[in-house]
């Protein structure tokens, strides 16, 4: 695509859908549906109801008609093997992220939507309307907290060196609770946990990737390592975390540059010292047991 | 003494205003922001801090001359071996829960107000002043959000179909120390989780024993489970719980009827049948990998 593309205006787009059209409905819908769909029809665990469907077909009305020359990546029509995230700009979405929470109205689903132009997260947008939370930014223009600006720096300086040990990590058992991938998972959770491991100062699950990475964003959190998540369910807060000076790379050892598809994903918070963050990076990886791999 | 229910909705009015007022402005002004200046505890993971202390300090100077008679135990002034918690009306207090979360700024961090009598939860006031979430009951008066009756969900509660709260908490040694908590809470969580095992919805943890309890009342959360945590993580969240119609029992199995002080817990959301409450509990039972061990 050769004509320059207006991030901002698009950041500021995605928003107000975010919180006039998309927001509402999780809102009033949480809790309320008792009857879902099993995604893969055997895993009992993971689930998608008719509200997700209902909610990536607005954004995805709204989002062709403003921006119709513009590729679409979203979570409920993804097609396994045909569904190609390509150089050209693609909205990137899931409708509901966390949607076993969105299930169980526990508040920490929201909406995640972001844009990538050569593959690479230029906007992202995470609306948690339980927590009437929007976290928003694009590409060279910093971050916004409900639609403010937010001084990510002042918040690094307050939290101080970035250490394994001293951090609170997220973690996430996810949908797959079998083979070595689970595996890999538990143990790597003792060994980050254990007083002979990585000693973290504790572990959170929010049940949400795109929530974990926008309080990441915000500071709340050091680190979020996890496997098996999608490119709809990172995109946005990828975008963002960079604007932050955060960093993502691969769940497994060595792997410093991953795309937005590469389903295991080590993000890190911003700090002040580069070379802390590629510590932190090292440290991570030593406490990882076993290798997570997925199609 | 038995104190009336228009005495108990007296003092949880008195508890609401002083963690509005007194306890929530200084525990949102310092989260955050103190990050170089904890101490160590019993391991460097649980962090104490002199905010704890210095909000102990105005609950325990507030509650002492509005009720002088009433006894007293608070985290921070607690002394192993010497604190039993007896029949007459007993403040359990915990000025902040959520150390960590505290000291990380992650906004889930609260104060804990309980009241005992007779050994059992009647007051329960929890505040987290980051998110403005007031969870507030006392016994047979109902449970209260921000002012507004907590209202669960009518549903059927399944084990395999529930999300449920577990926290890696601060013991973190396996066996060589002599004491497998940690082992026993690891194997636990993958008995649950795993596709062989309970196959749960899922897990969640939000580092703070009495947030956790108050979203199990509210209905967010379908269960809690934890070892290691102490009377006054969970007197408040306790008597909430029960308020909202769930149900608190022991962490290890069979331990239908425990103290306060028992420090291992599993709480169960209203909204559902007892039996279901008891089949739930029975099925979360069989998945406990060991017994757990703690001591005050």
């Amino acid at each position: 695509m050769s004509e320059p593309v207006d991030l901002a205006s698009i950041e500021e787009f995605l928003c107000n859908l975010a919180i006039d059209e998309v927001g509402p409905l999780i809102k009033a819908k949480s809790g309320t549906q008792h009857n879902y769909d099993l995604k893969t029809g055997n895993r009992a665990v993971d689930i998608v109801t008719a509200i997700d469907k209902q909610v990536e077909k607005i954004i995805w009305d709204r989002v062709k008609s403003k921006y119709p020359d513009f590729q679409f990546v979203g979570e409920e029509s993804y097609v396994p093997g045909v569904t190609k995230i390509s150089d050209a700009p693609t909205f990137i979405i899931d409708p509901i992220d966390g949607t076993t929470n969105f299930v169980h109205d526990f508040p920490f689903s929201c909406t995640s939507m972001g844009l990538t132009v050569n593959k690479e997260p230029v906007v992202g947008v995470i609306y948690n309307p339980h927590l009437d939370l929007l976290v928003s930014a694009s590409k060279g223009n910093g971050v916004r907290v409900n639609g403010k600006p937010f001084d990510y720096k002042h918040k690094i300086d307050e939290k101080g060196p970035l250490v394994l040990k001293t951090s609170v990590v997220a973690l996430q058992p996810g949908s797959a609770r079998e083979g070595p991938n689970f595996t890999t998972k538990m143990k790597t959770y003792e060994e980050l946990l254990s007083c002979d491991g990585g000693f973290v100062h504790g572990f959170r699950n929010l049940g949400s990737s795109a929530m974990t990475l926008a309080y990441l964003c915000l500071g709340y959190l050091d680190s979020y390592w996890d496997g098996g998540c999608y490119a709809w369910d990172v995109c946005a807060g990828w975008c963002i975390l960079y604007e932050t000076g955060g960093r993502i790379v691969g769940a497994n050892k060595n792997e410093w540059n991953v795309t937005v598809d590469n389903r295991t994903y080590l993000a890190i918070r911003g700090c002040s010292e580069k070379k802390d963050q590629e510590k932190y990076i090292n440290d991570f990886w030593s406490c990882v047991r076993g290798e997570l791999k997925y199609d | 003494m038995v104190l009336s229910q228009e005495e108990l909705k007296n003092i949880e009015t008195a508890l609401v205003e002083l963690a509005e007022n007194e306890v929530g402005p200084v525990l949102k002004e310092k989260a955050g922001t103190l990050f170089e200046s904890f101490d160590d505890k019993a391991n460097q993971v649980d962090l104490v801090t002199v905010v704890d202390k210095k909000i102990e300090n105005i609950i325990k100077e507030k509650l002492s001359s509005l009720y002088p008679s009433f006894k007293f135990v608070g985290e921070e002034t607690y002394k192993p071996n010497d604190t039993g918690i007896g029949e007459e009306p007993t403040f359990i207090i915990d000025p902040i829960d959520g150390t960590t979360n505290f000291i990380h700024g992650y906004p889930y961090s609260c104060t804990s107000l309980g009241l005992v009598e007779g050994g059992v939860p009647v007051v329960g006031v929890v505040y987290n002043p980051h998110l403005n979430l007031m969870y507030h009951a006392s016994k047979g008066n109902g449970g209260f959000l921000n002012g507004k009756p907590i209202k669960v969900t009518e549903r059927s509660l399944k084990l395999q179909q529930s999300i449920i709260a577990l926290e890696a908490g601060s013991e973190r040694s396996s066996g060589s120390s002599g004491d497998d908590n940690f082992d026993i809470k690891q194997a636990t969580y993958n008995n649950l989780l795993s596709d062989k095992g309970g196959y749960i919805h899922g897990s969640r943890s939000c580092g703070s024993a009495a947030m956790n309890m108050c979203f199990v009342a509210s209905g967010k959360l379908d269960a809690y489970w934890e070892g290691g945590c102490w009377a006054w993580d969970v007197c408040a969240g306790w008597c909430i719980v029960k308020e909202c119609g769930g149900t608190v029992v022991g962490g290890n199995p069979n331990e239908w009827d425990i103290p306060v002080d028992e420090r291992c817990y599993l709480a169960v959301r209203g909204g559902c049948s007892e039996p279901d409450q008891k089949a739930f509990i029975e099925e979360f039972w069989s998945h406990v990998a060991g017994k757990l061990k703690y001591h005050w």
